[in-house]
């Protein structure tokens, strides 16, 4: 089978370029493997820093907004105070009714809690991670 | 069947690829990393900014593998990479207008006919490539997709972020070029027979 010159052209100028392997430091794959793990680890530290960074700075929102709210709007610390004292005086009497079968409500407690417990770590603990 | 157990294997690589997972991004860098090291020096970085570069394209191609879907073949979306670096790293460091001018590398010697044709393929491989190297360096990198990586002018284009003609013109010139340094070097009759 004949070719032209422009293919003979062609065909040479492919087996000529796929003739050369490009070389390449030797631990390359390993120091960008390196590289990898640090940028990660720096990822996961910068949003643990970033996290805390937000939790202090809602604290200080928080604070801010309670101690503005109870200067602007003193009818809310009034209210604020009632509802203090009505929970205070609801827990005393619920404190009273436990207080007569203890062993009992300690047992449903303890049984909520693992049911509660096991549940999150069933559903919610590997989207956290 | 040992193409269907193949593709099988590829597809849970690229799975595990594109979840982040370190293995499989490690045999990812071992197989194209020759490809990256090529792209850098084709579009002339020096020999010390090459590693440099083509630690960066790996890591950007680290982040951003979890958004590839899958429209270009990995090869070309790694050259994709690969040619943006390289052409920023230039645009960086004032040096992009070298794409389009002639390298002035020597070629070997001239050689008659008669040798040209009892040329190793070693040997003229290497005048080829130092015919590629003198090109400017857009044509060298049309050249080298097309006839080394068998890039169709669609996925050239997508590439090198110019038009399917403009990657037609580089192939042109460049294919001319090297015709006529070629002819310089080895003479008129290029042998494939070999």
């Amino acid at each position: 089978m004949s070719v032209s010159k422009e293919e003979n052209f062609d065909i040479m100028l492919s087996q000529a370029l796929r003739e050369r392997s490009e070389p390449v430091p030797v631990d390359f794959t390993d120091r960008i493997s390196r590289q990898i793990k640090e940028a990660e680890e720096q990822r996961i530290l910068a949003r643990v820093v970033m996290e805390e960074r937000l939790a202090l700075a809602g604290c200080i929102v928080l604070g801010i907004m309670a101690i503005v709210s109870l200067v602007v709007f003193p009818g809310v610390a009034v209210s604020f105070k009632e509802l203090v004292e009505t929970s205070v005086r609801k827990i005393t009497q619920a404190v009273e009714i436990v207080h007569y079968e203890w062993q009992l409500y300690t047992a449903f407690a303890g049984i909520f809690g693992f049911a509660v417990y096991s549940l999150v770590d069933l559903l919610a603990t590997d989207s956290w991670r | 069947m040992a193409n269907g157990a193949r593709k099988k294997r590829d597809e849970i690589w690229l799975d595990k690829l594109l979840a982040g997972d370190h293995e499989a991004f490690a045999e990812f860098v071992d197989k194209y990393k020759e490809m990256v090291f090529l792209c850098c020096r084709t579009l002339g970085l020096k020999e010390y900014e090459v590693e440099d570069v083509a630690s960066e394209t790996f890591m950007a191609a680290y982040t951003g593998i979890r958004r590839y879907r899958g429209q270009a073949e990995l090869s070309t979306w790694l050259w994709g990479i690969a040619y943006r670096q390289g052409v920023n790293y230039l645009r960086k460091s004032g040096r992009e207008n070298q794409l389009l001018i002639e390298q002035d590398k020597q070629l070997a010697e001239r050689r008659n006919t008669q040798v040209s044709a009892e040329l190793e393929n070693k040997e003229q491989a290497d005048i080829v490539w130092q015919a590629v190297g003198r090109l400017p360096r857009l044509w060298a990198m049309a050249t080298i997709l097309f006839y080394r990586e068998e890039k169709e002018l669609k996925g050239i284009a997508k590439i090198m972020r110019v038009r399917q003609n403009t990657v037609k013109t580089y192939l042109f010139r460049g294919r001319k070029r090297l015709k006529e340094l070629l002819a310089d070097v080895v003479g008129e009759d290029i042998d494939v027979s070999k």
